[in-house]
């Protein structure tokens, strides 16, 4: 399979790998090994007021095929500093034409949206606990 | 060289500077580029001249008498001229067929199409170590079979089926007839077409250093097999492959199959020599960890490696050792489905680790800083991928 330049630079780079801890740190997973496909996501919050905390930092692992550790790679680099929302900074629609995900791989970037949301919720209870 | 190590000899192999200087003497005004079929004249002599002297130079390689040889455009052809030709032929005397789950496409596929037009398939399981045992085809015959087709080597693990056995076992079952495709053997282990004891035997020429798009099928003369032809015309090949042959294709697989089979010294000297590059190619990339070996080391040619790694997506594999490694994956990854290889399911491996395996296939020029190259880039990829995932 052929990769686009940008897959290919978050596939190989994917900074944002790995795992955070503290009491300001959310994490959400989705999807299964078993399955061939599993992401997870660490987010921490900044310390400030509710609704409008951003996020201080972001990791995410996966077991995964390069697209889908490329996106959550993504993800996890592009959230940091932005408010603390549920969603994907672009739909998965977009971002599968940003990646060149092919149209069978969407279910894949569905399990990164899942996990990313998990991890926003988990990290929203922590911080209001 | 800088690019990727190239590590995928069972898919293809380069051809030999020999063998590329002998295919160009066939082509141009001053070369025999005659029609090996016109024997009127001294350009199509001259050409039919070179067909004969590679089919008696591939028959030698294979212990067989050149009259029993049939050129084809290549394995897939002549597996399908063996199995539809020999299908169609004895349909009368009936319609179920044995092999393995484990054969090539271009065996699995025509029987496939078989099923669909009425005949039955038995499809053997393999022990774990990709090994059919001669007793279980035993169990499998039925009165009315025809044909049992088994690969002599097989494409992804490179374990060697004891063809010998199954031959016996086929002549004293009422001479059920015996195809082999014998694709991957040749420059691999020693093969002899007479001392199988096979019927029909397929052999490819671009595996063993010779050019792509050039084949043969060996029909044995002393056991009377037949066949009806798939395609028809000007009646070449004893009329069972008709069209023109491609002087320099034939010549170039005659020039290889010599090569690699003439000096049974030398091939013993790089058998040896390849075996202990696998062996350090092994040793190397199993000390990463939970790496499975498929197929019995003690029944493989020494050219296929074939590893599973725990802990590892298997698309993602093969991305990370691409800039470094030209190998083949335990997955159709040419696709997004990333189905697992189906010799490797049919072995017992999980999906999992069938999709995380990947095929090392060592060749005439691989050297041993290139499988220390190939070492450090898997050790490398598995290290960071296992790390990503989470493992």
């Amino acid at each position: 399979m052929n990769y686009s330049d940008l897959t290919r630079r978050y596939f190989e780079t994917a900074r944002a790998a790995g795992v955070l801890s503290g009491n300001r740190v959310g994490r959400g997973a989705a999807g299964s090994r078993r399955g061939g496909t599993w992401v997870q996501f660490d987010i921490e919050l900044e310390p400030a007021p509710y609704p409008e905390r951003r996020i201080a930092a972001a990791r995410f692992l996966a077991f995964a095929c390069p697209h889908t550790i490329a996106v959550a790679a993504w993800v996890a680099e592009r959230a940091v500093g932005e408010v603390c929302a549920a969603g994907l900074p672009e739909s998965v629609h977009a971002i599968s034409r940003r990646f060149e995900v092919p149209a069978e791989k969407l279910g894949r970037l569905l399990i990164v949206e899942d996990a990313w949301a998990a991890a926003v919720a988990a990290a929203k209870l922590r911080v209001t606990m | 060289m800088n690019g990727p190590v190239y590590l995928d000899y069972a898919a293809t192999t380069p051809v030999d500077a020999a063998v590329a200087a002998t295919m160009a003497q066939c082509l141009t005004i001053d070369g025999a580029f005659g029609n090996p079929g016109s024997n009127g004249h001294d350009h199509g002599a001259r050409a039919h001249a070179l067909v004969e002297a590679a089919r008696a130079q591939v028959a030698a390689a294979v212990g067989a008498v050149p009259a029993e040889l049939i050129f084809t455009s290549g394995a897939t052809e002549a597996n399908n001229l063996a199995i539809f030709g020999v299908a169609n032929y004895y349909r009368a005397q009936g319609r179920h067929i044995v092999t393995s789950r484990t054969e090539h496409k271009a065996v699995l596929d025509p029987y496939r199409e078989l099923e669909r037009r009425g005949w039955r398939v038995s499809y053997l399981v393999p022990e774990r170590s990709g090994v059919v045992e001669p007793a279980q085809v035993l169990r499998a015959l039925e009165p009315d079979t025809v044909l049992v087709s088994l690969m002599h080597v097989n494409n992804e693990i490179g374990v060697i089926q004891d063809i010998e056995a199954v031959a016996k076992i086929c002549a004293r079952h009422g001479g059920v007839r015996l195809h082999v495709d014998a694709a991957q053997s040749v420059g691999k282990c020693r093969v002899d077409f007479a001392a199988l004891g096979a019927d029909l035997m397929s052999v490819s020429a671009h595996k063993a250093y010779g050019p792509k798009g050039v084949g043969a099928l060996l029909v044995s003369a002393r056991r009377g097999v037949q066949l009806e032809p798939l395609q028809f015309g000007g009646g070449q090949e004893r009329g069972l492959r008709s069209g023109t042959l491609a002087t320099h294709q034939v010549a170039g697989m005659g020039a290889a199959f010599a090569l690699v089979t003439a000096d049974s010294a030398r091939f013993e000297a790089e058998r040896q020599r390849i075996a202990a590059l696998q062996n350090r190619l092994f040793r190397g990339i199993e000390a990463v960890g939970e790496v499975l070996r498929n197929g019995d080391p003690a029944r493989c040619v020494p050219q296929l490696l074939n590893l599973s790694f725990e802990g590892v997506e298997g698309e993602s594999l093969l991305a990370a050792v691409r800039p470094h490694l030209a190998v083949s994956t335990g997955s159709a990854c040419g696709s997004a489905s990333n189905e697992a290889s189906y010799v490797l399911r049919a072995l017992g491996r999980d999906e999992r680790l069938a999709e995380s395996s990947l095929r090392f296939s060592l060749g005439r020029y691989t050297t041993e800083a290139e499988i220390d190259r190939a070492i450090d880039a898997v050790t490398a990829a598995v290290r960071r991928l296992r790390a990503i995932g989470g493992a």
